[in-house]
């Protein structure tokens, strides 16, 4: 019944509150085909942590609530699932600002995540280094502690824990907040490499419109909990109020999506 | 002079020994916290429940003696249960604060039960070792050094080369200290806080009987055994909250200072300075050294 629906997962018109007064999303729908790297672009507070959490089941833990339309994963409600369940079924979150365990070694952070598994000894050495050849950096500092190592080195961790719960679809956080340009280079060559060899489907989050764009297939641009627009990735680097927007290539200051949208139905009143 | 140093060691013998009583009740308080960050103020409840229910086990039922503490050790694993269940279940979203007055609360629901179902005297507990100093080192080492002491001098090392290897090499060992670093990362991955919370009960309720246990053969099992906990607050405060190691070191530290400082300062203040002296060392210790000698440091990359 799963198998044969493209989608891996379908975010039909959620609407998410927060303390049961803050209304994080007004309307958000979107769709990741299976095997594909989904983009969603944003601002800060758009609602791009929110949407991932409410996929992921985590808004619970942060009194959110999902208060409207349906979320399907594989085929299923995620309605009655925890966090823990959904990583059961092959669906891992790799949270904002990577949240790695700062006292236990790099090594012992990547086997947490096969938590869940339930493996041999043996077994989890081999899923070991079958990890490491995606993250060589991380085989050589396996033996020290994660606090210690660089930010870049930490969402390697992240990343790497996560794909120890053999995930079918991973939810990246903003994985390149904060790093240097050839460290957010080679996170995306993994993440790509990941979904290329693996076959994982991914939806991120990312602020980072270029380079988010360039490494996925489709992209979504929410802006105060709505999507603004949407369309193949090739079609919104093209795309001038995207470019305008979020690209920065404009000669006029900077202006929110919104006020674009106003200008143009007041043009075409006008017209 | 010789019988003067000899005196100083026996002071300090006993001190640390007595100490290690502290350290099993501390331990107790640190394995919450590292799960939950909360400060459990059922602890002295669950030493004082679980020793009694063992002492009635023994005393009314005449349950064998290590039959009945199989049996304790297990009704304490069902309270840890409980516990998790009606307690930590229903507020885990809630804030930290929330999760402490509920312990608070859980601590007066568990000296009812227990006094409910075994009365209030006082009982004895006999563990056929005696509170009086062993006559082989008495006349090899010129030392009088209780049996129960050393009793729970071991009976501490074994439980924290248990626990270390616990967390240390099993699975849910590592799930636990993944908790204690970032819950909200833990839960991410699949690792079930509801496993975690359970066994951090349950091993704290068993150490609350061992603890209890040594007390109890002590001081008698009764209620002041609830605020016996107390005394753990400075041992836990200078060996930090979060440390296993620093517990067991902070109750030799305010085991042996104590002692000294009854000993020899104690009679400038007309004596019985043993009951505030390890709070005035903790008042140093939140002065200089607020996360302890063994608390876990904030680790930030500069």
């Amino acid at each position: 019944m799963s198998d044969n629906s493209v989608n891996i997962l379908d975010i039909k018109n959620i609407e998410v509150m927060y303390d049961n007064v803050i209304l994080a999303l007004h309307d958000v729908s979107l769709k990741v085909p299976k095997g594909k790297v989904v983009a969603l672009l944003g601002a800060n507070g758009a609602g791009k942590s929110t949407t991932l959490k409410a996929v992921s089941t985590m808004l619970a833990s942060e009194r959110g609530k999902v208060t409207k339309g349906s979320i399907d994963y594989d085929g299923n409600s995620i309605e009655k699932q925890n966090p823990s369940q959904m990583v059961g079924l092959g669906m891992v979150q790799v949270l904002e600002g990577r949240r790695c365990f700062g006292h236990l070694t790099v090594e012992e952070n990547i086997i947490s995540g096969a938590y869940s598994r339930k493996l041999s000894k043996g077994d989890i050495d081999q899923e070991l280094e079958k990890i490491y050849t995606y993250f060589l950096r991380l085989k050589e500092r396996r033996k020290s502690q994660a606090a210690f190592t660089s930010g870049g080195e930490q969402q390697m961790i992240a990343v790497a824990r996560a794909m120890m719960a053999k995930p079918k679809m991973l939810l990246l956080d903003e994985p390149t907040m904060g790093l240097a340009p050839q460290l957010v280079a080679e996170i995306f060559n993994i993440v790509k490499e990941l979904n290329q060899k693996e076959g994982v489907s991914i939806l991120l989050a990312e602020q980072n419109t270029n380079i988010a764009l360039k490494n996925s297939d489709y992209g979504y641009i929410i802006e105060t909990g709505k999507v603004m627009l949407e369309g193949t990735a090739q079609s919104l680097l093209n795309n001038d109020k995207v470019k305008e927007l979020y690209l920065g290539i404009s000669k006029k200051g900077r202006k929110n999506f919104r006020d674009v949208l106003k200008e143009e139905s007041l043009n075409k009143k006008i017209n | 002079m010789a019988n003067e140093l000899l005196f100083f060691m026996e002071v300090l013998v006993g001190g640390l020994l007595a100490g290690t009583m502290y350290s099993l009740v501390a331990l107790g308080f640190v394995l919450i916290f590292k799960a939950s960050a909360t400060f459990n103020f059922s602890q002295g409840a669950m030493v004082f429940f679980s020793v009694l229910a063992f002492c009635g086990f023994m005393q009314d039922f005449n349950i064998p003696f290590v039959l009945a503490f199989i049996l304790a050790a297990f009704l304490m694993v069902v309270v840890g249960l409980c516990t998790e269940r009606l307690v930590l279940r229903p507020l885990m979203n809630a804030s930290e604060d929330t999760v402490l007055m509920a312990t608070i609360g859980l601590g007066y629901v568990l000296e009812g039960l227990a006094q409910a179902a075994w009365g209030v005297e006082v009982r004895r507990l006999d563990l056929g070792i005696g509170d009086f100093p062993v006559p082989w080192i008495a006349d090899n080492l010129k030392l009088f050094i209780s049996a129960l002491d050393i009793t729970a001098g071991l009976v501490a090392a074994i439980m924290i080369i248990g626990l270390f290897l616990l967390f240390k090499y099993t699975k849910i060992g590592l799930g636990l200290r993944a908790v204690a670093d970032d819950a909200g990362a833990a839960s991410s991955i699949g690792i079930p806080l509801k496993h975690i919370m359970l066994l951090v009960w349950s091993a704290a309720g068993v150490v609350a009987l061992v603890a209890g246990c040594m007390w109890g053969a002590r001081a008698g099992v009764q209620f002041a055994l609830v605020d016996l906990a107390l005394k753990a607050l400075p041992v836990l405060i200078i060996g930090g909250f979060s440390s296993i190691p620093g517990a067991i070191i902070g109750g030799l530290i305010i085991g042996a200072v104590e002692k000294i400082l009854e000993v020899y300062i104690g009679p400038f203040f007309g004596g019985a300075i043993e009951g505030w002296a390890p709070y005035v060392l903790a008042i140093f210790f939140l002065l200089y050294r607020p996360e302890g000698l063994f608390g876990e440091k904030i680790i930030r990359r500069v």
